[in-house]
């Protein structure tokens, strides 16, 4: 088995090669709350389980820090 | 988002099927073992190596398993549009979607598809973005569901619901046609494009069997236009009348078409093989034939 060296952490090739989806550009890895951070979107994609989630219906609004994920509602 | 490009399907409701099969998906991946057979079948063709692989739209990594290292992969990335999908994958994961990849330029030596790319609204744009995180000479293989696809079961649907209804809605979501798909990858920008498609014929106990299984398959109709509502049962049961009436063998048992459609695109590259320029002929063609050529427009004698 292909156990992760960081408990719940990415893996770190992954990472080498991961792009904001909708700009392309690199991304910031805040290891701290688990989130890929897109400035030029204005954008945060989280990692849950290790699992990043790269979908814009999903990401954190950089604008709005305070508020909660909220997958239905966000796009509006 | 909104704007520009008509939506033919809703993401997010493909999204939750998906998720919703993910438990049971074991028990209905016959399609998606089939796909990724055809794949694997056109790896084994392949001379190159690739080290690292993308499966894109993995339904939980079914085709590492037929891969089996067979293409000599270093990093195998697996994503998918639902978690859920990729909860039980052995190796690095990522949630994506196929409309907007996030990955960066030539990341991969090969970018696996296995029946997924038929959900996507903008396929030539997929094709693009596809073709951007390969390397020079990177692989596109990629198989999606065709034309011909549940031609039975949407005649049926069609059909009971006009009669029950007294009108009719799309209840299957719409394929792409396989001559198509071979020019969209081809002006997506993919050298030596191949597309070609094959039937597979399944048989069920009735067609309410093949509407589980497809449910169960996480590909029970995602269209936009398709009704808000759940299709009505009456219409249901009629539909599955007239698919017992129309498509039975002589053991009662329904027939379902799936057709699955194989592509392979190479990122163009220097040096790559390339069709030649017209008129770059060294021999004639008449003379090869044997024949006496003629100016263009000159009919041929009868006789």
């Amino acid at each position: 088995m292909n156990e992760q060296s960081v408990p719940s952490g990415i893996d770190p090739k992954l990472l080498e090669i991961l792009v904001c989806p909708l700009t392309k550009q690199a991304l910031r890895y805040d290891r701290e709350h688990q989130e890929l951070v897109s400035a030029a979107a204005g954008l945060a994609f989280p990692i849950r389980d290790g699992i990043p989630i790269m979908l814009v219906d999903e990401a954190r609004r950089l604008d709005d820090a305070a508020s909660t994920t909220r997958p239905e509602g966000a796009a509006q | 988002m909104d704007q520009g490009l008509p939506t033919v399907f809703d993401r997010r409701a493909l999204r939750r099927q998906r998720t919703r099969a993910a438990a049971g998906f074991a028990r209905h991946d016959f399609l998606v073992r089939a796909g990724a057979e055809r794949l694997a079948d056109r790896l084994d063709d392949m001379k190159p190596r690739f080290a690292r692989v993308l499966e894109l739209g993995a339904h939980g990594g079914i085709l590492r398993d037929s891969l089996a290292g067979r293409a000599g992969e270093a990093l195998h990335v697996a994503a998918d549009l639902a978690p859920a999908m990729l909860a039980r994958a052995q190796m690095p994961v990522v949630v994506a979607d196929e409309e907007a990849l996030p990955f960066a330029t030539a990341s991969f030596d090969l970018v696996l598809s296995n029946l997924s790319l038929h959900w996507v609204n903008d396929l030539p744009g997929a094709l693009v973005q596809i073709r951007r995180i390969l390397r020079p000479d990177g692989l596109l293989l990629a198989s999606l569901l065709g034309g011909r696809t549940l031609e039975e079961l949407r005649l049926c649907l069609l059909e009971a619901e006009s009669e029950v209804a007294g009108g009719a809605s799309p209840r299957v979501s719409p394929f792409v046609d396989t001559r198509d798909a071979g020019a969209l990858l081809q002006r997506a920008g993919f050298a030596l494009p191949v597309a070609d498609a094959d039937l597979l014929t399944v048989t069920y106990p009735d067609a309410l069997a093949l509407m589980r299984d497809l449910r169960g398959m996480g590909e029970a109709n995602a269209a936009t236009a398709r009704p808000r509502r759940f299709t009505r049962r009456d219409i249901l049961v009629r539909a599955a009348a007239i698919y017992g009436d129309r498509f039975a063998g002589p053991d009662g048992r329904i027939h379902a078409s799936f057709e699955i459609v194989t592509l392979t695109g190479w990122a163009p590259a220097p040096g790559q093989p390339k069709p030649l320029r017209p008129g770059s002929a060294a021999a004639r063609l008449a003379d090869a034939l044997g024949a006496e050529e003629r100016p263009a427009g000159d009919k041929a004698p009868h006789g």
